[in-house]
């Protein structure tokens, strides 16, 4: 069993979910700054634009991506009739959010490095 | 089974409302303050679209978590105190947040030039 795509994907979608559970957090209490004015707002905002954040966002985004789409592949799987391409569907799931990890971090990664304009 | 279901839905949903809200809040990445929100949500359809947003992700982390903790084997006896814990968190959340969304209000200074 623990060598299956199963239990990889299993570990890794309630270890990512727990992660994004703990970051609505943080981010609703960043974003509710908003309800005390936005001079409040902005200050509490800006303790997130150092570029160590800005790149564990790159991280995060991993996160998102890749718990979304094992989302998907999991919606596929139970209702169509695919079970022979469980694996196959578990790594497009892995190489699609890695792709789509790297597209959406190379501008965060930029961004944090003051080279994007 | 509700707890199923609630899953699949919100999943779905967000799918949705998560791509929008990284297409249109954060990419390109750029420096996010509080009249640069304010200038999207001045539209009551975003902060009606922001709201449902927020509803759905507190769904999905709050059944997410109940379904994580409650395969722990000793806090299944406690599944019941656990689901009133998170549903009262979520009726916080839900309220929290939309008291968020609401704040985006122009500051009193702007309002009296018009």
């Amino acid at each position: 069993m623990y060598k299956s795509t199963g239990f990889v994907s299993f570990f890794l979608r309630r270890f990512t979910g727990l992660v994004l559970v703990l970051y609505l957090g943080v981010h609703m209490w960043v974003i509710g700054a908003a309800t005390k004015g936005a001079e409040t707002f902005n200050t509490r905002l800006e303790l997130f634009e150092s570029p160590v954040l800005k790149i564990l966002e790159i991280l995060l985004l991993a996160a998102v991506l890749y718990h979304g789409f094992d989302g998907i592949r999991l919606i596929i799987v139970h209702y169509f009739d695919v079970t022979d391409y469980r694996k196959s569907l578990f790594y497009a799931a892995f190489a699609t959010s890695a792709l789509l990890t790297i597209v959406g971090g190379i501008p965060l990664l930029l961004y944090a490095l003051g080279m994007w304009s | 089974m509700l707890i199923f279901i609630i899953q699949r839905l919100s999943a779905i949903a967000l799918v949705v409302f998560l791509s929008l809200h990284m297409i249109v809040v954060h990419y390109p990445p750029g420096h996010l303050d509080f009249s640069r929100v304010l200038e999207r949500l001045a539209d009551p359809l975003w902060k009606a679209i922001d709201i449902a947003f927020l509803f759905a992700v507190l769904c999905h982390a709050l059944a997410g978590t109940y379904a994580v903790l409650t395969d722990i084997e000793r806090v299944t006896p406690l599944k019941r105190i656990l689901a009133g814990v998170l549903i009262v968190l979520g009726i916080i959340g839900v309220a929290y947040g939309t008291y968020t969304v609401l704040s985006f209000q122009p500051p009193a200074s702007m309002l009296a030039v018009h």
